[in-house]
């Protein structure tokens, strides 16, 4: 009896000892941080030589384009039905059009969006879609700098050579009918899109698709009248979780955790995020959401609708997409404006 | 070391009959004490060797009860919102929730079962499980001719309990302010409460109580140890050592003495220690109380009083750029 | 005045670890011996820096002290005063003086004749301060990883570095440490309800002796741990609480650089289920 109960005492403790210890994702490497607020208030981001290389080997870079000639024949002249693209010349249109094979194309190549057959049919839905992304991408590069600076972006910096980008999302699945609890989206694990917690898995809605507030913090000391609920604030929390995913930061990258709500205590990089909170509100509503019809029922959400971006879609867990590669300054033609 | 430490009991008692409450209080009590008593090896290694008998009684058995359905009530909506699978409902239990009503059913006390209902009667029938185990316990003080200490200090942990999950969401009008049921969604809720109410470590109320709960695990560290020290002069039999003070109690007192220059008595660190206990909830709960109540950002409530320090700015001064309409 | 009525019998020669006969005498309440000088020497060097350090910052506010640990950029090197050399005097002023108490205590027990459990005891939150002031700096290769000396700045450090893993809540060592400290705070309120109830009864009762803790205790809960077991489980309980929280912020940073929530991601994909 005592033996066996020591026995199985031992092996419980050994079983579970080793498992937490060989549980994957633990670190020996020596750890690095950038200190980024005076001195003893812990703020910063960590990395390794481990993190390092696998952020570097997850943001390569495409094969360099030569640049082409913008003089010569329009494109218009030379290629039927070019609806978006029209001031380009034909030489820029066909570097254009290798770049997206290479970018967008996935093993497809231009018969992703093209039909082989005759090149100006509008048959597949994605080319449809390609057009508004291009609109989309010129639209960021020229009009988001306050978000993307000169460094601008291409087709690459969200598709990464796929059709589908990575950090897409949708609508949740419509509420259980029923008597049992509906927890409104809460209690389940979603990865990046909640940082793994129990809060709302899908904490975009409203706020990235419409135009819920972020902020919760109130910024009198006293109650001045009812303020945004617990479940309002757990919400913002699964926001941020999923931005700090998306850009692959913690929380002091931008905020002093004793005030979150100030800006005077945080860092000057909020005011990017800021802007780029805006910029996905500006692309789901203006260029996402009217893509609606075009997309086939195998593209839609558990409640039919489209696709939707956050910071993941174009970050892709890095605090710069591509680590802040000068692409877009070789692409005029999406809208890159070259580096002053 | 060569002598005893008294850290397991090294010649445990191994009783032939255990003893079963036979004469303490009156003979329908001893009635009411269920089950046979069994000799634990290995709860005799560290303490008493007998496990059982328990009192049952009808305040007990209702307490049991109303847990009983409590958890039946969350455990169900849990696997309910794994649909029903099993494994999924293991896989993800940490996870698992069951969240209070939506803030727009207010203070309602019968929202829509989905909508936060069995939120609502799981709380009640675990507020009902602990204030029946208050007056179980209650009783049996009473009944054992003992004071009633450990009833009052369990009001103390069910006033916390009570602040979170009503007073405090009442008092707002909102039950959706309550703390879900569930192993993560309630750390989550305990976050979020600091972030809402603009980080709760600037709330004092929340320092006193970290503080009577860092207290408690130093007085008990510091009182636990001390008696195990004068074991071997039989200072664990506490009362009666407060009764007729023997050399256990008279070197525990000196220690500290000459260690801090005070010491407690044997019975006054009993009192230092249930007063530092019940003292961590009642304070926390009036944080939790004064939280949307009355503060709406504690860290800007520290600043009015001259209580934040400030650090030097290493950055560039950072305005709201919502307030100023910079360029988008 | 400085003798209680039993005391003098008890102040013996002997005992002492260091100094011999030396320091070995008492000044009103307290022992000194080598240790109570070496604990002094460190505590008024130690205050003075902190209070010197504070007047250099013109903080006048005892809330508002802040003595930060140096840049991270002086590694685990010597840092200028102004720029957390302070907070290195400060520190290893803090690890004699709580050394020496300990084995200054260690002599008290060994002239009381009692077990060493208090110092034991003791030296699991010096342990916890060393991890948080040594062990941690050292493992990530800067003294500035420390946290900094002051009522509301230490707290701020607490949260940010919470935050720098996202949720902290998630540490399942952190988890442990809270569920030992929660814990602890019952046992020491049902352990001095218990005994205070017992020794205070009711009106018109006599004093209830040992036996009836264990009988109130097998009839409520049905069992009692009995009156030694009682003072094993709280210090196990505290010393735990100290020795996890010890754990969760050593791991945090050496051992783990992402948010602790996604720790959980193995239970997530064990084989049986995934």
């Amino acid at each position: 009896m005592k033996t066996t109960a020591l026995l199985l005492g031992g092996v419980a403790t050994a079983l579970i000892g080793t498992a937490l210890i060989f549980t994957p994702g633990w670190n020996l490497h020596r750890v690095h941080t950038v200190q980024t607020g005076f001195r003893g208030l812990s703020v910063g981001e960590m990395s390794t030589v481990k993190t390092d290389a696998l952020r570097k080997a997850a943001n390569a870079l495409p094969d360099a384009i030569d640049p082409a000639e913008a003089g010569g024949k329009k494109a218009t002249e030379v290629y039927k039905n070019v609806q978006v693209l029209t001031d380009l010349s034909a030489a820029q249109l066909d570097r254009v059009m290798l770049g997206f094979a290479a970018w967008v194309g996935g093993e497809n190549g231009c018969n992703t969006c093209h039909n082989p057959d005759n090149l100006a049919d509008d048959t597949p839905y994605q080319k449809r879609v390609a057009r508004t992304m291009i609109k989309m991408t010129r639209h960021i590069n020229k009009d988001w700098q306050p978000h993307v600076l000169q460094t601008g972006v291409t087709c690459y910096t969200c598709h990464r050579g796929q059709p589908v980008p990575n950090g897409v999302w949708f609508n949740e699945a419509p509420m259980t009918k029923g008597a049992a609890t509906n927890n409104r989206g809460m209690g389940h694990p979603a990865a990046a899109a909640n940082g793994y917690t129990a809060m709302q898995t899908v904490p975009f809605s409203g706020i990235l698709d419409g135009k819920d507030p972020v902020r919760f913090q109130q910024t009198k000391a006293l109650v001045e009248g009812p303020g945004p609920s617990i479940q309002t604030t757990e919400k913002s929390y699964s926001l941020m979780m999923a931005i700090s995913y998306g850009l692959g930061v913690n929380c002091t990258y931008c905020h002093s955790s004793r005030a979150f709500y100030s800006w005077s205590e945080g860092n000057p990089l909020r005011v990017n995020a800021w802007q780029g909170i805006n910029l996905v509100r500006d692309l789901n509503a203006n260029f996402m959401a009217p893509l609606q019809a075009e997309w086939p029922k195998e593209r839609l959400g558990p409640t039919g609708d489209g696709p939707k971006l956050y910071c993941m879609t174009c970050h892709q867990g890095a605090p710069k997409p591509l680590l802040g590669a000068q692409l877009a300054k070789d692409w005029t033609e999406l809208g890159g404006v070259a580096a002053k | 070391m060569a002598f005893y430490e008294n850290v397991f009991t090294q010649v445990q008692v191994q009783p032939k009959s255990p003893e079963t409450g036979e004469g303490v209080g009156d003979a329908n009590l001893a009635r009411e004490r269920f089950g046979k008593p069994i000799l634990s090896y290995w709860a005799g290694f560290i303490g008493n060797a007998q496990i059982g008998p328990i009192y049952l009684g009808g305040l007990g058995i209702a307490s049991v009860l109303c847990g009983f359905i409590a958890i039946e009530i969350i455990g169900l909506n849990m696997l309910a919102s794994v649909h029903w699978s099993p494994i999924e409902f293991m896989r993800q239990l940490p996870w698992l929730a069951l969240e209070p009503p939506l803030p727009k059913h207010g203070i309602k006390a019968f929202p829509p079962l989905a909508e936060g209902g069995w939120w609502l009667m799981a709380g009640f029938f675990l507020t009902m499980s602990m204030l029946l185990w208050t007056a179980r316990v209650y009783r049996r003080a009473v009944q054992l001719g003992l004071s009633t200490h450990m009833a009052w200090a369990f009001l103390s942990a069910i006033w916390l309990f009570l602040c979170m999950g009503f007073f405090q969401p009442l008092m707002l009008g909102r039950f959706s302010e309550g703390v879900p049921f569930g192993i993560f969604p309630h750390l989550d809720w305990t976050a979020a409460f600091s972030l809402r109410y603009g980080n709760l470590y600037y709330n004092p109320f929340h320092m006193l109580s970290i503080a009577f709960l860092y207290g408690a695990a130093l007085l008990f560290a510091m009182h636990g140890a001390t008696i195990l020290s004068v074991g071997r002069y039989g200072g664990e039999r506490e009362v009666e050592q407060i009764v007729y003070r023997g050399t256990a109690a008279e070197r525990a007192a000196l220690f500290w003495r000459w260690t801090m220059g005070y010491n407690a008595s044997m019975e006054s660190i009993h009192r230092w220690g249930w007063w530092c206990a019940v003292l961590c909830p009642l304070t926390g709960g009036i944080g939790i109380l004064l939280s949307g109540t009355v503060v709406d950002n504690w860290y800007l409530w520290a600043v009015q009083h001259n209580i934040a320090p400030s650090y030097p700015h290493v950055f560039p001064a950072t305005v709201d750029p919502a307030a100023t309409g910079v360029p988008q | 005045m400085a003798m209680l009525n039993f005391e003098k019998k008890y102040r013996v020669r002997g005992g002492t670890l260091l100094g011999g006969d030396l320091f070995d005498f008492w000044v009103g309440p307290f022992y000194v011996g080598f240790f109570g000088v070496t604990t002094l020497i460190f505590t008024v060097l130690g205050v003075s820096m902190i209070a010197y350090g504070t007047a250099m910052d013109h903080v006048w506010n005892l809330f508002q002290i802040n003595i930060a640990p140096p840049d991270l950029k002086y590694g685990l090197g010597l840092a200028p005063l102004k720029q957390g050399g302070i907070w290195q005097i400060v520190t290893v002023c803090a690890l004699g003086a709580f050394g020496s108490w300990a084995l200054r205590e260690v002599e008290i027990c060994r002239k009381l004749g009692i077990g060493y459990h208090v110092p034991i005891a003791f030296g699991f939150a010096i342990f916890a301060y060393t991890v948080l002031v040594v062990f941690r700096p050292v493992l990530m290769g800067a003294w500035g990883y420390g946290f900094p000396y002051g009522i509301l700045s230490h707290l701020d450090w607490v949260s940010n570095t919470g935050y720098q893993y996202l949720h902290f809540h998630y540490n399942p060592a952190h988890m442990l440490a809270i569920t030992f400290f929660f814990t602890n705070c019952l046992a020491l309120a049902m352990h001095g309800a218990v005994i205070v109830s017992a020794a205070n009864p009711r009106r018109g009762v006599k004093v209830r002796q040992t036996e009836y803790e264990d009988w109130f205790f097998r009839d409520v809960v049905g069992y009692s741990i009995g009156t030694l077991g009682i003072h094993r489980l709280g210090m196990f309980l505290a010393v735990s609480a100290a020795f996890w929280s010890a754990m969760c912020i050593l791991i945090s940073g050496p051992f783990w650089t992402k948010g602790w929530p996604e720790w959980w991601n193995w239970w997530l994909n064990l084989p049986i289920w995934r």
